[in-house]
């Protein structure tokens, strides 16, 4: 395990220490809002769910900038405070580089930040990923994925998200409004939780799952409060106990520093696993730690995906498991920390395995997109027989993956299975025989 | 029931009855022996320069808001010279944040203390809650984030501590670097003589008229007991206060180490830098009326940035000086509008207690 280091005074709570930090105080308002809902099931888009996740969390501080499509989760959020339900400090931000810093800021001092951001927007404020985990300051970010500019496009792309993959955040994949509501509180008890302390993006598909709705069970705020304790930084910036955060360091304290950074990641793999099973006990879902496997039991070639696309993927497996041809697929529910061993696992046995890059990867090892390259690491490890591997650029710029792409995805890996190779190593879907 | 927001309300040094205080025959405070509390927030042992303005500044600011406050820094000298791993100054709790990240840090601590406190969170009182910026993170890169904590008008105070430079990086020129005033990248050679083309940002003046119902004051490092009612007034006020302090920079503008003080009130005296306050509640300005007016050239030959002056450019910033004299409501003497004229003066290093150039400022 990886160390935190505190000051050495009396923990909150001990003798001669101040107290913990307590719940926060909800508003009349607000607990009969919520125990109306409790037990309901809401038809609301990936948005709603996002800021209703918030609502519950009882966050204390929002911070926000408006860009398409995240922003229908603050204008939510800033309603519910508007109607006295949620008791919050909104700051309306002059950019995402000051919206991030301010719930950082507000993070460092204790309270329970939320921000949020879409395409350039999430790029915009890049400084601040690296600073903000390296802080280990364990606020939550909603992405709305967005295509990045140019040329201006609303769609969803995976490319915003993606490019700040290797920042250290807690990196989640919704692929409906439900999961985005689930995720965000399981992302705020895993990235709170004092093995882990780290911030938290819980990534949905613009449009395609931020703006169509879904059913989402609401559940009690009895079940949330017991899920999902107080936020209790082990180190805020409190009068009580005066500690300095991110003083300079000389180079030769870089790699230790690194060193236990790179841990904090590793180290939150069982916490994940351990918080999902929690969670499915407290709130009767049951996701997969990391990997959704579908129908790769006896699968000889899968589908590697991520997100909303992955509801059409699993259509179009069954309409092909029905011609006979044995697909699967692995849907990644994190990718940070990335799950190389449950993926490995999953695709035990498979043949030939085909990523879907709804993403830009410029000029990478594949020449088509990121997430591959991943995924291809984690193969490589494998013990027994490596499968195949390919990428498929599909669903740029927020065209939606038919069908029809998917049955052509699957006669590329069929070939390649034929062939005993792949053809290349990134297909551009559309522009290809 | 949310619980009540409790804030301090700082009592104010006598700025009169200083004991020991005396004045020389302009009157001006030669020995300063006000009551201070004897606490120092930001502690002895730090690795800034002798001489630092900035260093001087931060422990007036904050022996003047005690120990109840909570402090942001966001990347500057101040930022590197005081923290070291394991072993920064302050006794306070501090956070580095980046340095376009001043104004939108310290918005997200005062938020996150108004909702803790109002949700039972924290015991409060609701803290002091200061930030101090350089000038190129609160004029430059930060300007934004300054603004817009002030528009939202958030329970902190937002310093900016003017050495006017990118002094960290090695003397570059920033917004509020003067007139003629030579940087490494405002150098001054045979095709650019005087250096730095540019006159500076009147960045206070940006804060006041740009967020009216914000409390906003300048001052310098040579009036420590203004200094400490102004940061006060900025605590005590309930909403943002801006607060911009001139505090010389010797590595950067190259002057003997126990001048710092000293040309703190050259600089309002040759006026250059006229001192103030904002009153939001009335809309008006309190301009400071300082008892000596100086030629520019008492202040500027003290300094080896500005050796390369030639005579036309003494004769612009005398210019400028003597339309900032009219602007707090001064008059300007007969002498020094006479010293708008090139004509009267010479090169600042032919003058006789001119410091020696330095071309070999930088990091």
């Amino acid at each position: 395990m990886s160390t935190v280091h505190v000051d050495p005074g009396a923990p909150f709570g001990e003798a001669g220490g101040p107290a913990r930090l307590q719940a926060g105080i909800r508003t009349p308002e607000g607990i009969s809002f919520l125990r109306g809902l409790a037990g309901t099931r809401v038809r609301q888009n990936g948005c709603a769910a996002a800021a209703y996740a918030a609502l519950f969390a009882n966050v204390d501080v929002i911070t926000a900038y408006p860009i398409r499509p995240y922003t229908a989760i603050m204008m939510n959020l800033a309603q519910f405070i508007a109607d006295g339900i949620l008791d919050a400090e909104y700051i309306h931000a002059d950019g995402e580089h000051s919206q991030f810093s301010a719930a950082f800021g507000a993070g460092s001092c204790g309270a329970r930040a939320y921000t949020g951001s879409s395409g350039v927007g999430v790029t915009y404020g890049y400084e601040m990923y690296s600073i903000i985990s390296g802080a280990r300051i364990p606020i939550q970010m909603a992405i709305a994925d967005r295509t990045l500019d140019p040329p201006g496009d609303f769609g969803s792309e995976h490319t915003d998200a993606l490019c700040t993959r290797d920042m250290g955040w807690l990196l989640g994949w919704a692929a409906t409004p439900q999961e985005v509501f689930d995720k965000s509180l399981l992302a705020y008890a895993i990235g709170e939780d004092p093995r882990v302390l780290l911030p938290q993006m819980v990534a949905q598909d613009g449009y395609f799952v931020s703006h169509i709705a879904g059913e989402v069970e609401m559940p009690s705020i009895e079940q949330v409060d017991g899920f999902l304790p107080p936020y209790q930084l082990p180190f805020p910036l409190d009068p009580r106990r005066p500690v300095s955060h991110g003083p300079q360091i000389h180079p030769a304290q870089g790699p230790p520093l690194q060193l236990e950074r790179a841990r904090a990641m590793e180290d939150a793999i069982p916490v994940i696993r351990e918080k999902t099973d929690e969670f499915a006990r407290v709130f009767g879902r049951a996701y997969p730690h990391f990997v959704e496997s579908y129908l790769l039991d006896d699968a000889e070639i899968a589908i590697v995906i991520s997100g909303g696309h992955a509801v059409t993927c699993r259509a179009a497996i069954s309409r092909l498991r029905a011609q006979g041809v044995k697909i699967g697929m692995a849907r990644l529910l994190w990718i940070r920390p990335f799950p190389s061993e449950d993926l490995r696992a999953a695709l035990e046995g498979v043949q030939a395995v085909g990523v879907v890059e709804t993403n830009l990867g410029l000029g990478g090892a594949s020449y088509g997109g990121i997430l591959s390259l991943d995924v291809t690491t984690a193969l490589y490890q494998m013990t027994g027989e490596r499968p195949l591997l390919t990428s498929f650029m599909a669903g740029l710029g927020g065209e939606t993956v038919p069908m029809a792409e998917f049955d052509w995805m699957a006669g590329k890996l069929a070939a390649a299975v034929r062939n005993g190779r792949v053809e290349k190593a990134a297909h551009w879907v559309g522009f290809e025989e | 029931m949310a619980h009540e927001v409790i804030r301090h309300q700082l009592p104010l040094f006598d700025e009169d009855g200083r004991a020991g205080a005396t004045d020389d025959e302009h009157g001006r405070d030669l020995y300063y022996l006000p009551d201070l509390p004897e606490e120092d927030p930001y502690a002895a042992g730090h690795r800034t320069c002798a001489g630092c303005g900035p260093a001087i500044q931060y422990r007036w600011v904050l022996k003047a808001a005690g120990q109840d406050t909570v402090v942001a820094g966001p990347t500057g000298c101040m930022y590197v010279a005081n923290s070291t791993y394991l072993c920064t100054p302050y006794t306070v709790p501090w956070a580095h944040t980046p340095i376009a990240s001043g104004g939108s840090f310290t918005s997200g601590m005062a938020a996150g203390y108004e909702a803790m406190i109002r949700k039972g969170r924290y015991p409060g009182p609701y803290p002091n809650i200061l930030v101090m910026a350089g000038d190129g993170s609160a004029s430059d890169i930060g300007i934004g984030s300054i603004s817009g904590a002030l528009y939202r008008n958030h329970d902190a105070l937002f310093i900016c501590y003017d050495n006017e430079c990118y002094a960290n990086t090695g003397i570059q020129v920033s917004p509020t670097t003067p007139y003629a005033g030579m940087t490494t990248f405002t150098p001054f050679g045979k095709a650019i003589p005087e250096g730095n083309k540019l006159p500076p940002k009147n960045l206070a003046k940006m804060m006041a008229e740009g967020h009216p119902h914000c409390y906003v004051a300048t001052t310098t490092v040579g009036y420590p007991v203004d200094l400490m009612n102004k940061t006060r007034k900025g605590l005590n006020h309930v909403g943002a206060a801006f607060l911009h302090c001139y505090t010389p920079c010797q590595k950067g503008w190259v002057y003997q180490t126990s001048m710092t003080v000293e040309l703190g009130r050259r600089v309002v005296e040759s006026g250059l830098w006229p001192v103030w306050e904002y009153d939001p509640a009335e809309r008006e300005y309190h301009y400071f009326h300082p008892p000596v007016q100086r030629p520019v050239t008492d202040y500027l030959a003290l300094q080896g940035r500005f050796g390369h002056m030639l005579p036309e450019h003494v004769a612009t910033m005398q210019t400028g000086a003597n339309r900032n004299w009219e602007a707090i409501g001064m008059e300007v003497p007969r002498h020094l509008r006479d010293l708008e004229d090139p004509g009267r003066h010479q090169r600042l290093k032919d003058e006789n207690y001119s410091m020696p150039l330095n071309r070999g400022v930088g990091a």
